[in-house]
């Protein structure tokens, strides 16, 4: 029962938060919140040696009996579930504790809120990942989605930050509904929503109905994970506050879709045309974020879309029947993303938040020396350099691509390529050349704290020895232990050092000029910075589209057939009784006629019925 | 003795039942149509007490007993609200109490 603290610890946390934030301080506030995932992350350790000895279940109660089914609140510790709680509330905590440095120019204006959505998101999460049955997965994925709106949103002064958020929500909002159906044609199928009791009932499952259920869970994964094409909220997500942007991208939310799939991998692997589609939109996903990535100029959004890039190469994992090595590159990708948006967040705190372009920054190196250290590390691991931890869960990742098809296994070269040529391009035109910073800021630029230093620096280590672990990693999960496929490591390795080299002679030795290239590719550059114009697409034919649409459902339709109908109706009466004036004159001969004569025609009528038969 | 037919007795309480009608609805004076009223109640009595005097009982005449004294007090009550109208109206003429206009 132990356990349990592990979604204790910030449930409690953030009612506490939440009731007595004002009276305890902003600051109190921010230390309660790392404590409680701190306690969640030892108790999670706890967890994960448990469950490595044997996979137990924890039923609490049931809450609604239904006919032959009870639905019921339980958690389910495996190896995957355990060693992924783990993971998130290592990576939760830690930017807990470097928020407390990040916002703390907000102290006084009721940041406890801020704390408290934080609590309320890691419980989301863990909700997520230790559930027994769907129907507790989805009140996680529900609790994610509110919590990333209220933390989005968290600058709600600023009209982008609202805008961001909504869009967060209603983008979620299409894939949870699909998530939903998916769920009940789950139940249909299988009469149950415990996740064991379905994977023992998959043999006898109809497997034309259950590729349809899958299909529809994945649509929730897509919009959780921000994949095409529910991509655009995640890189408008970037309005929030930076910690937000690395718990939202390495702990918690984005990773949902994916280990999602991950924990229903029975139920997909029996549906092998859904698993198709899934590597499909990985695969897209993983090479239209990565382009999006070369060409946008904001310090986090960049970092944003190489999320859904790296995602997108998960759920191709996912797709290509690898999902140990895609939720170890998920485990992986926790720590060194998380490094890179701590130290884009430092970045930023340097610059008192007023800064995000890239090319207003410049030459950092000198400064900040602990971010420098923090941003390269994972930059080299995003880029997937032997022998930090990236190189070693991208590779088993593309070697799982490159056994099923080449062409999903050039893909995945292709976009390991662009991958270290975007987040290079980004470090090197933050951190080296030319201060640009120079004639805008009247400000000396001094390294960050030590509560932002420290978990930049243990997130440094982790990014660096996370890859000795993948043995263990797969023996535990149960995942086939791969051995190095050698061609497949030397080609990324080339394609990865080739990226970080055209990055560097692009943008340290400007040959050629950077500026011109962009002038001259102009077309190409802002195809690729508007994302294929998909967002325009979605504003201005689908938003602007359906606000078009109501407005002439709301002319004709409202106005002319409803309120017509309506109006008619009571011109109608008002009529009958215009005409009926008469009857009523107020006279009282008249009326005694009118009883007169009604009583005559009751009794004749009387009479008639008697008489007649 | 001859005994009177209680079709007779019918047929003047028809008649002066009609006539009370005939008379709330042509005049117009509110002390006719309340005079009218009580004609009306009495044909009632007459028709009672001849149908109660053919068959040889006695419920009809009890009848005809309540509706007087009904008559009696709907008849002072009808009278104070006509002489109530009249103060203040100064009217006493139907036509021109008409407030229930539609």
């Amino acid at each position: 029962m132990e356990s349990l603290i592990i979604l204790l610890s910030p449930l409690i946390s953030f009612i506490l938060i939440s009731f007595f934030g004002k009276s305890i301080g902003d600051k109190i506030s921010g230390i309660i919140t790392s404590l409680a995932g701190a306690v969640s992350f030892v108790f999670s350790l706890g967890a994960v040696f448990r469950s490595l000895e044997e996979p137990y279940h924890i039923k609490l109660y049931k809450f609604l009996p239904l006919e032959g089914y009870d639905l019921s609140v339980g958690f389910y510790f495996d190896p995957l579930s355990s060693i992924t709680s783990a993971v998130v509330t290592f990576v939760a905590t830690l930017i807990f504790v470097y928020s407390i440095g990040y916002m703390h120019h907000e102290f006084g204006n009721w940041t406890f809120k801020f704390y408290a959505y934080l609590s309320l998101f890691l419980f989301a999460m863990l909700l997520i990942v230790l559930s027994d049955n769907l129907l507790g997965i989805f009140f996680g994925w529900e609790g994610v989605g509110l919590a990333s709106y209220l933390l989005i949103g968290y600058y709600h002064q600023q009209l982008k930050a609202s805008n961001a958020s909504l869009e967060a929500f209603i983008m979620n909002r299409i894939g949870d509904w699909l998530f939903i159906f998916g769920i009940i044609s789950c139940f249909l199928i299988f009469n149950s929503l415990d996740i064991l009791t379905i994977f023992n009932k998959i043999p006898s499952a109809d497997p034309y109905f259950l590729g349809l259920a899958t299909l529809l869970l994945f649509g929730g994964a897509v919009g959780k994970s921000g994949q095409l094409p529910l991509h655009t909220w995640l890189p408008n997500a970037m309005a929030g506050p930076t910690p937000v942007s690395a718990l939202l991208h390495a702990a918690t939310m984005v990773a949902a879709g994916v280990y999602m799939i991950a924990r229903l991998y029975p139920l997909f692997d029996a549906a092998p045309q859904t698993l198709k589609f899934v590597a499909l939109i990985g695969g897209l996903t993983a090479l239209f974020a990565a382009l999006a990535a070369t060409s946008h100029t904001d310090i986090k959004k960049i970092i944003a879309f190489s999320t859904m890039s790296q995602l997108g190469y998960m759920f191709l994992g996912l797709g290509v029947g690898d999902p140990e090595g895609a939720m170890y590159h998920l485990t992986t990708h926790a720590f060194f993303k998380a490094l890179l948006f701590l130290a884009a967040g430092s970045v930023i705190t340097a610059f008192h938040h007023k800064l995000y372009d890239i090319y207003s920054f410049g030459g950092l190196k000198r400064y900040m020396p602990v971010t420098y250290a923090g941003f390269t590390v994972g930059a080299l691991s995003l880029a997937g350099v032997f022998p930090l931890s990236g190189f070693w869960s991208k590779d088993r990742l593309i070697g799982s691509y490159y056994e099923v098809s080449l062409v999903w296994g050039l893909l995945g070269s292709v976009v390991a390529f662009i991958t270290a040529y975007y987040i290079f391009r980004e470090g090197f035109v933050v951190f080296h050349g030319e201060e640009r910073f120079r004639n805008r800021v009247g400000y000396e630029i001094r390294e960050v704290g030590s509560e932002m230093k420290i978990p930049v620096l243990v997130l440094l280590v982790m990014s660096v020895i996370a890859g000795l672990a993948e043995g263990w990693y797969m023996k535990a999960v149960g995942g086939m232990e791969k051995s190095i496929h050698l061609d497949v490591a030397l080609s990324s390795f080339i394609l990865a050092s080739l990226g970080i080299a055209s990055a560097y002679v692009i943008f340290v030795k400007r040959i050629p000029n950077p500026e011109k290239a962009y002038s001259a590719l102009k077309i190409l550059h802002t195809t690729l910075k508007e994302q294929f114009f998909t967002e325009k697409l979605y504003h201005r034919v689908l938003a602007v589209g359906y606000l078009k649409g109501s407005k002439i459902v709301h002319t004709v339709g409202e106005k002319h057939i409803v309120d017509g109908f309506v109006n008619l109706l009571a011109t109608a009466v008002q009529n009958v009784g215009k005409n009926l004036r008469f009857a009523q004159p107020g006279k009282l001969n008249w009326y005694a006629f009118g009883m007169v004569g009604g009583l005559s025609f009751l009794v004749v009528l009387l009479f008639v019925l008697l008489f007649t038969e | 003795m001859k005994t009177i037919p209680v079709e007779a007795y019918f047929a003047v309480s028809t008649a002066l039942f009609v006539l009370g009608l005939l008379g709330m609805i042509v005049r117009r004076n509110l002390v006719t149509v309340l005079m009218s009223l009580e004609l009306a109640l009495n044909a009632v009595n007459v028709a009672f007490v001849g149908a109660d005097y053919h068959m040889g009982l006695v419920e009809g005449q009890i009848f005809a007993l309540f509706i007087i004294a009904l008559a009696a007090a709907e008849a002072a009550v009808g009278l104070g609200i006509i002489i109530a109208i009249f103060r203040y109206r100064l009217v006493d003429s139907t036509d021109e109490i008409t407030d229930m206009r539609g």
